[in-house]
């Protein structure tokens, strides 16, 4: 049995612990009077606040109860926020007082476009909205393939969809005016198989301007998910096998010198807006997660120290089982991680990240989109995300405008801030009958899956043989198929459509001297560095082969040799990626 | 023949997402539907440079090229791709595309003027995509069209294929033809899954780093879909080294031919040999299981290829399985692929064993395609150069092959 196999189990054999538990409650007279006990001295720990119009209410809901089979049940098979197995949340006062300024920010914007410059004047607009300094980057797509801009036939491609870098000047331009010292300052990059080559000039830029001694305090999160790439984002340059080995290299590297950054986010997104089913995403994402998990372990990591350093990060769109998807997910990440990698509790939580679902987002009729992102927000809530980046209406067509990106950003503000549906009572709906049915029928799904993929041999064995892309693929024809038959109501494209024009937005496109300024930019640094780069080159070629730690080299390499200098040179050494249909 | 011959020959399109664009879910929606729609579809793959959409379109002498693109630079790229179409002999070849909402009207203006047939924007039913398809661009070439170099090799093998076009676009012989320059043909078979595309991308890679001057074709065969006539021709997506001029690189749908080979292959292989330029020549069947020789079965005796290669995966099912795979007697060649996988250790004697009982003194190649590098593939491309009359040179010549006269 692969290790999937027995996390399946490790899940089914809590839940029969479980029901255990909660039969014993109802005959063991001894064992009910100590839950009696507990129960009451939760209900007495918790604070009192009042609405602003006058209603007193505790911070936190707890079910109406004194039966000791059903506290036995909340307790064991939900967990209080912040308790294990973490259904209900990751931390106890998660959403509370968002005026005070307390708690944790959920708000992530996401911004690239056209040059460093220009991005980094999108960050200055859009952070003046914000209390904390949240920054989330998109890259263009050849920064996403390791290409330089002066890479043959990229020249229409730099700078649109995202920011254009080349160099670790590019990264000082990106950045420049923030302080990334700062406490509450988190910046996110959406990058994967360059991650290291890009993080490695993060930190290289941040060294430049705030010192060598700044690297600890450097606080963010780059996505690195190279399983997700293959089976469905398809931004993959170097082999399966090497490409694990950089991440690791990178996720060890980071552990002890940046412990306040996250360097892989585990994430299900690109396989939802790939087609899979949420069921699918859920199942693919945690499998994959936990494969890092054995892979590190392997290496010979200390699950404790990585396993706090893990994030995920899931889509959600309108589908029914995402009220519950963030739950479930928590909860099976919680339990596979203590029984089967005998993981402790700050490696056991699963911490989330949210983005609102970009497939369900239509070009026509396009202002429906907000209604669209508004629910989806309230369901990411629901399931208690440590952060949520909300989608731009005008998405389907364009990179955001800032129009429609701040009425993304401010349609967090009006769930989390304006209405008092999370501000002073955690675990509102935790419990409720509706959501109990779906985590059960969800996780069950998501544990056959599991099983499904185990007796292909595992992750990594499945993927070889296509199985997570052909179920992405055929989840995605079948949605389809849904759209154009009308089974599945999409309003104001099959069904209800007003006959509005479709938007003339004004389109965020990057005007070719700009894309031709970044060539000679990027010519000029290597121009600089021509004596420097071959032997820098030559250093990580020889720690490549010698089998030492990329990463830390690459961050050397980084000050003298260009994003498509290093991916040539590595793709030189251990071979290209060979697609995969 | 081919099955159908009253009914006109398949439309062929290739399909391909630009450089640096990894969007693949709508191109491959739209592969299955145009498949279903009795179309072959050659598939390219992702982030595809505008070269080897062009190279790709120009080889497979396809009626139409689609290009799905969802990561902007949309104008720049499809103008390259007409461009350079036009200038390697594939200007008659339309081109249109989508991207959902990231190309707009205005785009498609500018996008018509430079060259691009059409673009199907956002919402627009699947049904009449495939409508407008079948309806604009099946339309046979007009006749005469005089082609050159690749093209031209690949016009012919589309007549051999079945007269989707009226003769007109012949070819004349070809540069270096009879003067001796026949190629060698190896035929390569094997189960599906054995790997046998990858290993032989990845013998294709060797003789580009070991042959300089020479050039390669291939012929991968890959099966209709007995219903619609359709196919999803994939082959391309993983041979990331066929990207090279220096290959030629033909995909054969085997419409309605139940031998592992189209039947075209014949003629297709004889062109090849007849085009006088390709040092070797691969021929790669659909996945065969245990009861034939799809290079010995096609009438044409052994000569039809000069040699074969038989590619087996670990997990044949057991002993008593290789008493029954009739490849296993007949291949000059044998070669276990997936050296990595825990069976292979077993596979290994099993397969050598059986080799041994024939007596003719065939030693089993140990390869593990998957992985860059294998020394085991390398240790069979030098068996296979040596077998094709190709023997890397020791000086400093120009070409590194000399032919060896037998």
């Amino acid at each position: 049995m692969s290790q999937l196999g027995r996390i399946a189990d490790a899940v089914d054999t809590y839940n029969a612990h479980v029901t255990d538990e909660v039969a014993r409650a109802r005959t063991d007279a001894r064992f009910a009077a100590e839950l009696r006990e507990r129960w009451a001295r939760i209900q007495e720990s918790i604070d009192w606040t009042v609405s602003p119009t006058g209603t007193p209410l505790p911070r936190l809901a707890l079910p109406q109860t004194d039966d000791p089979g059903v506290i036995a049940g909340y307790l064991l098979g939900q967990g209080l926020p912040g308790e294990f197995p973490y259904a209900n949340a990751g931390y106890r006062e998660m959403y509370l007082d968002r005026d005070s300024g307390a708690g944790e920010e959920p708000m992530r914007l996401f911004a690239g476009l056209g040059l460093a410059e220009d991005t980094n004047k999108r960050f200055h607009y859009l952070s003046a909205h914000q209390k904390s300094l949240r920054l989330s980057t998109a890259f263009d797509g050849p920064t996403l393939y390791g290409l330089d801009s002066d890479h043959e036939g990229v020249l229409g491609k730099v700078g649109e969809g995202g920011v254009a870098i080349d160099t670790v000047e590019d990264m000082s331009r990106l950045f420049a005016g923030f302080d990334l010292t700062r406490k509450d300052a988190s910046v996110s990059m959406t990058m994967n198989a360059p991650a290291p080559v890009i993080l490695a000039m993060f930190i290289a830029a941040a060294k430049r301007r705030f010192g060598p001694d700044c690297v600890s305090q450097l606080r963010g999160t780059i996505q690195a998910d190279m399983l997700k790439e293959v089976q469905a984002q398809n931004e993959v340059i170097f082999p399966i096998e090497p490409s694990l080995r950089f991440l690791c290299d990178m996720i060890e590297w980071c552990v002890p010198n940046l412990p306040r950054w996250y360097p892989v986010s585990i994430s299900g997104y690109h396989i939802a807006e790939a087609g899979a089913t949420p069921v699918q995403q859920a199942a693919f994402t945690l499998s994959n997660g936990f494969t890092y998990v054995g892979l590190l372990k392997q290496r010979g990591a200390d699950v404790n120290q990585f396993g706090p350093r893990l994030s995920f990060f899931l889509d959600c769109g309108l589908d029914v089982e995402y009220l519950v998807l963030g739950r479930v997910a928590r909860r099976i990440w919680a339990i596979g991680m203590r029984d089967v990698f005998g993981a402790g509790a700050k490696a056991q939580l699963l911490k989330l990240h949210t983005q609102t679902s970009g497939r369900s987002l239509i070009a026509a009729e396009f202002q429906n989109n907000l209604t669209r992102t508004a629910v989806e927000l309230m369901l990411a809530y629901l399931n208690y995300t440590n952060s949520c980046h909300s989608n731009s209406a005008d998405e389907p067509f364009t990179t955001p405008t800032e129009k429609y990106a701040t009425l993304a950003s401010h349609g967090q503000s009006i769930i989390l801030e304006e209405s008092g549906v999370f501000k002073h009572m955690m675990n509102m709906f935790g419990g409720a009958p509706g959501l109990l049915v779906l985590e059960q029928q969800v996780e069950k799904a998501i544990l056959d899956v599991f099983r499904e993929m185990d007796t292909l041999g595992g992750v990594l064995a499945a993927q070889e043989q296509r199985y997570q892309r052909s179920k992405i693929q055929e989840a995605g024809h079948a949605y389809e198929e849904q759209v154009y038959g009308g089974a599945r109501p999409i309003i104001g494209l099959n069904r209800y459509k007003t006959g509005e024009p479709l938007p003339s937005v004004p389109l965020a496109r990057t005007p070719p001297r700009k894309q031709r300024l970044q060539v000679e930019r990027l010519r000029a640094f290597k121009r600089k560095h021509a004596k420097q780069a071959p032997a820098a080159l030559q250093r990580l070629e020889n720690v490549v082969r010698g089998g030492g730690n990329v990463f830390a080299e690459l961050v050397s390499t980084v000050e003298v040799c260009s994003l498509g200098q290093i991916t040539a040179c590595l793709t030189g050494i251990v071979g290209k990626f060979r697609p995969m249909v | 023949m081919p099955a159908r011959s009253h009914a006109p020959a398949p439309v062929r399109i290739l399909t391909a997402v630009p450089l640096c664009d990894g969007h693949d879910s709508a191109v491959t929606t739209i592969n299955l539907e145009l498949a279903r729609h009795g179309i072959e579809v050659i598939y390219l793959g992702y982030h595809q440079p505008v070269s080897a959409i062009v190279r790709a379109a120009v080889q497979e002498d396809v009626n139409v090229v689609g290009l799905s693109s969802y990561n902007g630079g949309h104008i720049v790229f499809f103008k390259e791709v007409v461009d350079q179409l036009r200038q390697r002999g594939g200007g008659d070849i339309p081109v249109f595309g989508g991207g959902g909402g990231t190309i707009t009207a205005a785009d498609e203006r500018v996008m018509k003027r430079q060259g691009t047939d059409r673009i199907f924007f956002a919402g627009t039913p699947l049904t009449e995509i495939m409508a407008t398809i079948k309806r604009d661009y099946a339309r046979r070439p007009k006749p005469g069209g005089r082609f050159t170099g690749d093209r031209a090799l690949a016009r012919a093998i589309t007549l051999a294929e079945g007269g989707a076009r009226p003769p007109g676009g012949r070819r004349k012989p070809a540069r270096g033809a009879g003067s001796g320059h026949r190629g060698f043909v190896l035929g390569v078979a094997g189960p599906g899954g054995a790997g046998k595309s990858t290993l032989i991308d990845e013998l294709v890679s060797r003789f580009l780093r070991r042959c300089p001057g020479g050039r390669i074709a291939i012929l991968a065969n890959d099966p209709s879909h007995p219903d619609s006539g359709g196919a999803i021709l994939g082959d391309r997506v993983s041979a990331i080294y066929a990207q090279d001029d220096r290959v030629f690189f033909r995909s054969l749908a085997t419409r309605g031919s139940l031998t592992g080979l189209s039947a075209a292959a014949p003629a297709a292989i004889e062109i090849l040999r007849q085009a006088g330029e390709f040092d070797l020549v691969l021929v790669e069947s659909v996945g065969v299981g245990q009861e034939s020789d799809p290079f010995r079965t096609f009438g044409r005796g052994p000569h039809l290829v000069d040699a074969t290669l038989f590619v087996v995966p670990p997990h044949y099912g057991g002993r008593i399985q290789l008493q029954k795979i009739a490849l296993l007697a007949g291949a000059d060649f044998v070669a276990l692929n997936k050296c990595d996988h825990p069976m292979a250790h077993t596979a290994r004697a099993e397969i050598q064993a059986r080799l041994d009982q024939d007596g003719k003194g065939r030693r089993l190649h140990a390869t593990t395609a998957a992985r860059h590098f294998d020394p085991g593939v390398d240790a069979l491309f030098d068996t296979l150069a040596q077998r094709a009359g190709l023997v890397p040179s020791t000086g400093g010549d120009k070409a590194c092959w000399m032919e060896v006269t037998p």
